[in-house]
């Protein structure tokens, strides 16, 4: 599955766990920052973790990614280091 | 043998990227890498990384006491060290001459390596003879003068030398010239211990104390020597990292890069540091040195000898490092070579054995190896982290040194807040060829702050009859204040940064009171005897925190406080400190012209007017204190409203007044529960009020009983005539002479309330400008809040935020600027030596000599002259200007086009009168009138449109149609607006002010006939409910001076309302002060929804000349329609009986506006969009319908840099975002003495890691504070401590599916979850969000990492590396919605 693939897919599944929020204006893209343009809280971010395990499999494992990362990386977190992991993941699967 | 503990009680340092302690402070907590590629000037190669000072090296060399003609030849590291010293002492607040200065030593680490003004020596003497040695053997033709003259261009390159400047190449200067400068006794010196050198002057201050030789010693190291031949020699060591990265114990471990830097510390025996009031720092409890024995060479470090060190140290300390809570904080060597962490390693593993975990880290990582002050470099930080209760982190350290795993340390990504009982923390730092030092500093034990007795603060003083004048006095002041000037400066104790606020402030030219300590009035309000000075004497007050000890030792006099627990106790506390005070003011020379007191306080105004001793109004206070005991349970509480806020809520209870103190504070009294139900139902209504910790009737008629008993005593004292006139509060006028009369009041003054606003006002009335607070409280903030808007000084002679003679100071400072001439000797007759401000960036590196353009010549060669390339350019910009010309004269040719547009430049400065017009009221005195957000009024913009109009048509305006005003233009930051007008037919132009605004201007050869006055209203009118000025005074409406052309409101009524104008001469100020009545109109007459903003206008018909300023007009304004969303109105004005103008269909947009914003719209200061939660967290909600209405709100809120982030946000979490930053500044608010605060001196942000932070803007000081925000939907909540840590989360019930269950919660914290699994599962993640946040790291990513061990309906137990963290829950319903709000305590860590 290709990153692009990957990408559209976790843009749906953001815009599911946004639950019908418009985001209007911004696309997502691989640049799109989680806090910065999304405003997603920490709680969004858990049910987009069990969003993706639905989808791919249990190995992913957005926590397990996430706490390899210092807490300025969380907060600057982007849609594309999200579907990179998730590629790497099924790649390696 | 334990030591003596030492305390730090200073410190001071300049390290690359850190000017000072708080950007070093900040620079660690956040991480940042201040190692960068080497910076011109250096003369390294630019490939070289390390840590340098570069611009940062930059001293005022006149100031620390050196010639400029001296500095070639001055090493720069002398001039450092004292400059870091000045500033240490200062930390310190030991300004010189506060102790024994022969008792004062300076002990300094400093390697023995080639520095930059030896190096530049070197070249002068040596290298210049042997350049023409070399030239001489290669070219032997050379004459000798030629080479001479070589040699000597080469030396001068270096600089101009001045007779004994050499004295400032001796390498000991370093320490020996702070103790010259300051005049020290005590030992002054350098030692060399290579890399251990800084803890070595640590460890020898410490003895120095212990043995008593010296009271206070300065310890440190400095270095500063980027030499091509230190990179030379540790890159031939192999020490030197390849990559230039400084990553101690990670596998990146790859050697060491060079830094520079200066740091000192100020240390005294902590006895004496408790016994001066020192602020402490860290205690040193141990120290420790020890040698290699045994070496494998002078490279290799040995572990057994560093650990010598160590154990020697904490023997000192008298304290076992194998204990398992030992130690917090290991603030390692760590020079990231090879050989040197593996070494520290396994000596803190034999050192400190297993043990709890605790967490290391070397500054290192950040600015390099310091060598010699690197020692001193690891000691500051860790003195930093133990006073703060921070544990620091070290970047890139998630790829840790596989030594640590043996060890009880680790190092930590990202700052977390330190728990535990006695935060300790040890530093390392070890030197080549096997020396080793070591320190164990912990947090200072709690203790009280008695006062200390100081040298008077430098004060400057200026004065000037311009402000240009005054300007250039700033630039280079006189060294004595000269009082002939008609405006005046005075700045207390002045720095580069409040030098720099007060040029702004005297351009601006307006008063400026107290702020940064600047006082500037340009028409002193009490020059020419014209104002007058009140004392006003306090009364009891919640607090009691007199700052005045070192007032009475330098009065000689003692002053025995019995505290603040009781009545009496407190009564005569207040009194004792108001009557030093008194005569201390006295005693500088200020005469009081009248006398007045809050409450009690007039008693002891009493007493200072008829000249009582102590001994004779005590036995009063102590009758008063026995009487009131017995009256039965009231109490009194503070209410943040004024009377007629209140007054409403006291009908039917037994509460009254007592004392009516400002317009946004009184204070009732009344039986205990009573007031408890009061303040439930105030609070109800977003009002704050606080029982007061004292109890009587003073000041109702529930004292009436016991009035005899106090009479008998008052009859005690004799009366005497008065000696200085004593005011009333009770009858608002001077006390009267006959003893009758004055028996007769002080019975009044113990039944009525105290009418201290209107006391003010009337001694306002009476010519008093100056008010000062004579005694502990905060009297001067009620006058403050009384005397808004009118010209006064109000201040408090003592603060528990200043030492007392620092306070009174002040005050002088502050009554010399109103034009008072104390003459006291706190203010000094001499200027403070300014520093001019010619500082210096001093060459830290040794760039290779070059001889300059004219090299050649020495020679005897010409060299090529530069002019060739001149005369081409002179031709192309020949060429250029006649195309230029061409081009011109082709446009001048065309015909008109059909659009002209023009440019037009719009600011603050262009149009000052626009600080009179802005949506959000600022601070008085407020440095940055932009933040006020500045428009250009509709009106203003029509007289735009029609000047754009002008040079297009000719005759006079005589009309302005279909106007549509699309978009507020703000002026601040500056705009360029593009103005385009197109022709419709001959006489109308179509104008567009692009973006903001458009019309049709019709033009005539003259003005039409004027149609008939409009006949009074057929409907009923009333008497307005305001006048004009108290419409202005009370902020129903936002326009300053400029703008405020209405002068009388005539009538009003359903459908109408009617007014005088006077024109102001501000643009479009007549028409918008007619617009205002509109406004007033739906102040009084609309439900809500009553702010209200122009979009359109059908017709504006003018039928002669604009009216000069001054000319009076008469207004009619008729009501044609009112919408939920609009209001429609046609004006009238009339003028001489002829009509001038009339406005069609003047259409406004009614924004949301309930009365908590309408309040905070009115009164910034002081009123406060969040509620506050019982439990002591803020909570703000959504109090608009549209992204206008909210953005005025923000505008009000936030400060520019807030502003733009705020724009930034997504339009999903912005409304959330504002609630967050909202309820913050309200929280801590609320936790500020001063009953003014605007939100727009408070700034946000937060930190790389995600956490708030919040400072004072423009001199507003706010008190330590750890905060929280959380948002969530349509809520903010906000926690705001002294202390932390905090944390805080709200999240809105609802029930979540299986898995997000299973990803948020561990199997155990579901077992937990009660039977409503969506109010467990909320409660749970809020909780511990909370905990994470407290915690400083968040969930960072991963829910399973904090987990609720224990909870209940209100309350859980979260687990967590640092201890188990108690978090309050509660739930809070808000617009049909459930949420949990989640908070940790303030004791947070179970046991």
């Amino acid at each position: 599955m290709t990153t692009e693939t990957v990408l559209a897919e976790i843009g749906d599944l953001i815009r599911e766990v946004l639950d019908g929020y418009d985001l209007g204006a911004v696309p997502i893209t691989p640049d799109t920052s989680f806090d910065a343009d999304l405003a997603f809280e920490s709680i969004d971010l858990v049910v987009l973790g069990t969003l993706l395990t639905e989808r791919y499999g249990p190995g992913i494992d957005v926590a397990g990614f996430l706490s390899t990362r210092t807490l300025p990386e969380i907060i600057t977190l982007r849609v594309g280091d999200l579907a990179g992991y998730v590629t790497a993941r099924l790649e390696h699967a | 043998m334990t030591v003596e503990p030492v305390a730090v009680v200073g410190m001071a340092v300049l390290f690359p990227g850190a000017p000072d302690l708080d950007t070093y402070w900040r620079n660690i907590v956040t991480g940042t890498d201040s190692v960068t590629e080497a910076p011109p000037g250096y003369g390294l190669p630019a490939s070289r990384r390390g840590g340098f000072l570069g611009d940062l090296g930059t001293v005022d060399p006149a100031a620390l006491g050196v010639m400029p003609a001296a500095l070639p030849l001055t090493e720069p590291d002398q001039l450092i060290a004292l400059h870091v010293a000045n500033a240490a002492l200062a930390d310190a607040g030991l300004e010189p001459g506060t102790c024994d200065p022969g008792r004062i030593g300076v002990i300094l680490g400093r390697g023995g390596y080639l520095t930059p003004a030896l190096s530049r020596f070197d070249q002068r003497v040596r290298g210049a003879h042997q350049l023409a040695h070399t030239l001489t053997e290669l070219l032997p033709d050379l004459d000798p003068d030629t080479a001479a003259r070589i040699r000597d261009a080469f030396a001068d390159r270096l600089g101009p030398v001045s007779p004994g400047a050499e004295i400032g190449l001796v390498p000991n200067l370093a320490a020996a010239r702070i103790a010259h400068r300051h005049g020290f006794g005590g030992p002054a010196y350098t030692v060399d211990g290579a890399c251990a050198s800084s803890l070595l002057a640590v460890d020898q201050a410490v003895a120095e104390l212990a043995r008593d030789r010296c009271d206070v010693v300065l310890a440190g190291g400095v270095h500063h020597a980027h030499d091509a031949t230190l990179w030379s020699v540790f890159a031939g060591l192999g020490a030197v990292s390849p990559t230039g990265r400084s990553r101690p114990f990670t596998g990146a471990t790859d050697g060491l890069v060079i830094g520079e830097g200066s740091g000192i510390v100020v240390l005294k025996r902590l006895a004496d540091a408790r016994r001066d009031g020192d602020r402490v720092y860290a205690v040193v409890r141990g120290t420790g040195v020890s040698g290699d024995a045994g070496a494998a060479s002078l490279m290799n470090p040995v572990s057994a000898g560093q650990a010598a060190a160590l154990r020697q140290a904490w023997s000192a300390a008298g304290l076992d490092p194998t204990d398992p809570d030992a130690v917090g904080l290991i603030e390692a060597h760590g020079t990231a070579t090879a050989a040197g962490d593996a070494c520290e390693l396994a000596t803190l593993r034999d050192v400190f054995g297993p043990g709890n975990p605790a967490v290391l880290g070397s500054v290192k990582a950040l600015i390099g190896h310091t060598m010699p002050a690197a020692g001193i470099a690891g000691f500051v930080k860790a003195a930093l982290a133990v006073h703060h209760g921070v544990l620091p982190p070290m970047p890139a350290c998630d790829d840790p040194h596989p030594g640590l795993a043996a060890t009880r340390f680790r190092p930590i990504p990202v700052a977390r807040a330190w728990f535990g009982h006695t935060r300790r923390a040890a530093v390392n730092a070890f030197g080549f060829g096997g020396v080793n030092a070591h320190a164990v500093l912990e947090a200072a034990p709690a203790a009280g702050r008695p006062p200390r007795v100081r040298e008077p603060l430098p004060v400057l003083r200026l004065a000037a009859d311009t402000t240009d004048e005054l300007a250039a006095l700033l630039d280079r002041p006189p060294a004595v204040p000269s009082g002939t000037g008609r405006m005046r400066l005075a700045i207390v104790a002045p720095t580069a940064r409040t030098l720099a606020t007060a040029r702004r402030v005297v351009a601006a030219g307006q008063p400026w009171r107290g702020r940064q300590d600047i006082w500037f009035s340009p028409r002193p309000l009490l020059a020419g005897g014209q104002g007058r000075i009140a004392f006003l004497y306090p009364g009891l007050e919640g607090e009691f925190e007199p700052r005045v000890a070192d007032v009475a030792a330098r009065m000689g006099r003692d002053l025995p406080l019995p505290g603040a627990d009781g009545l009496h106790a407190h009564g005569v506390s207040v009194y004792r400190v108001s009557r030093l005070l008194d005569a201390a003011l006295r005693d500088q020379g200020v005469r009081p012209d009248v006398l007045a007191g809050h409450s009690l306080g007039e008693w002891t105004a009493m007493a200072v007017a008829a000249g009582y001793h102590d001994g004779e109004l005590e036995p009063v206070l102590e009758e008063f204190a026995d009487a009131v005991r017995q009256v039965p349970d009231v109490v009194f509480a503070a209410i943040g409203a004024g009377t007629g806020t209140v007054e409403p809520f006291l009908a039917g209870t037994g509460v009254t007044v007592s004392h009516d103190n400002a317009p946004h504070q009184c204070v009732v009294c009344g039986p205990s529960g009573e007031v408890g139900k009061l303040l439930l139902a105030l609070a109800g209504n977003g009002i704050t009020g606080q029982v007061l910790p004292f109890r009587s009737g003073f000041h109702t008629p529930r004292l009436r009983p016991y009035v005899h008993r106090l009479t008998a005593a008052a009859e005690l004292l004799d009366t005497r005539p008065w000696r200085t006139p004593l005011w009333s509060a009770t009858t608002l006028a001077p006390y009267p002479d006959e003893p009758g009369a004055i028996r007769e009041l002080f019975v009044r003054h113990l039944l009525e309330p105290v009418r201290f606003r209107a006391l003010v006002e009337r001694l306002h009335a009476d010519g008093v400008r100056a008010f000062v607070q004579v005694g502990p409280g905060g009297l001067a903030s009620l006058v403050h809040d009384v005397l808004r808007g009118h010209d006064h000084l109000a201040i408090a002679a003592t603060t528990p935020r200043q030492t007392g003679l620092g306070r009174l100071t002040r005050v002088l400072a502050a009554l010399w600027a109103e034009g008072a001439e104390p003459g006291g000797d706190l203010l000094a007759p001499r200027n403070p030596r300014s520093s001019s401000g010619a500082t210096v960036r001093l060459s830290l590196g040794n760039p290779v000599v070059s001889l300059g353009e004219d090299a050649a010549a020495l020679l005897g060669r010409t060299a090529v002259p530069a002019g060739s390339g001149d005369h081409r350019a002179a031709a192309v910009a020949a060429e250029t200007a006649r195309a230029a010309a061409d081009v011109v004269a082709a446009v001048r040719r065309r015909a008109a086009p059909a659009t002209t547009t023009t440019r037009r430049h719009l600011s603050l400065e262009r149009l000052p009168y626009l600080r009179d017009h802005t949506f959000v009221q600022l601070p008085p005195g407020w440095p940055e009138p932009g933040d006020g957000f500045p428009v250009v009024p509709a009106t203003d913009l029509i007289r735009h449109l029609c000047d754009a109009a002008r040079p297009t048509a000719s005759g006079v305006v005589t009309g302005v149609h279909d106007a549509g005003f699309d978009r507020w233009l703000a002026v601040a930051p500056p705009v360029t607006v593009t103005f385009a007008v197109d022709t419709d037919t001959s006489d109308r132009r179509r104008v567009t002010a692009q973006g903001y605004a458009r019309a049709t201007v019709a033009f005539s050869g003259a003005y039409p006939p004027a149609p008939p006055v409009w006949p009074q209203p057929a409907e009923p009118g009333r008497a307005p409910r305001l006048t004009a000025t108290e419409m202005y005074a009370g902020r129903w409406m936002f326009h300053g001076p400029a703008y405020q052309g209405v002068t009388g409101i005539d009538g009003i009524g359903a459908r109408h309302v009617h007014g005088t104008l006077t024109t102001p001469a501000a643009g479009g100020a007549l028409l918008d002060s007619a617009a205002q009545l509109v406004g007033y109109w739906m102040t009084e007459e609309l439900d809500g929804d009553n702010r209200a903003f122009p979009v359109a206008l059908t017709a504006l018909r003018l039928y002669g000349p604009d009216p000069a300023p001054g000319e009076t007009l008469t207004c009619h304004v008729r009501i044609v329609a009112v919408t939920g969303g609009t209001v429609t109105a046609d004006l009238q004005l009339v003028h001489d009986g002829t009509v001038w103008a009339e406005m069609h269909g003047w259409r406004l947009h009614r924004f949301t506006s309930d009365d908590a914003v309408r309040a905070v719209d009115r009164s910034p200061g002081t009123a406060r969009l969040a509620r506050r939660h019982e439990a002591g967290w803020h909570w703000a909600t959504t109090h608009w319908a549209d992204q206008a209405s909210r953005d005025l709100i923000a505008r009000t809120y936030l400060t520019p840099a807030e502003w733009a982030l705020y724009q930034r946000r997504p339009a999903r979490g912005r409304n959330a975002w504002l609630l967050g930053r909202i309820a913050l500044k309200d929280a801590v608010r609320t936790m500020l003495t001063d009953p003014e605060v605007f939100p727009i001196e408070l700034d946000t942000g937060n930190d790389e890691a995600g956490r708030p932070w919040i400072t004072g803007r423009h001199g507003r000081r706010l008190p330590p504070l750890a905060v929280s925000i959380a948002h969530h939907g349509s809520i903010g909540v906000a926690l705001a401590r002294p202390y932390g840590p905090v944390g805080i989360d709200v999240l809105e019930v609802a029930d979540r599916d299986d898995a997000t269950v299973a990803a948020a919660l561990t199997p155990a914290e579901r077992e937990l979850l009660g039977a409503d699994r969506a109010v467990g599962f909320t409660r749970f993640f809020a909780a511990k969000e909370a905990a994470g946040k407290a915690l400083g790291t968040g969930l960072g990513g991963n829910p399973h990492t904090l987990r609720v061990i224990a909870a209940s309906d209100t309350e859980a137990t979260v687990a967590t590396t640092a201890g188990d963290l108690r978090v309050r829950l509660t739930d809070l319903h808000h617009e049909g919605r459930r949420h949990v709000v989640a908070w940790t305590t303030d004791r947070e860590v179970l046991p």
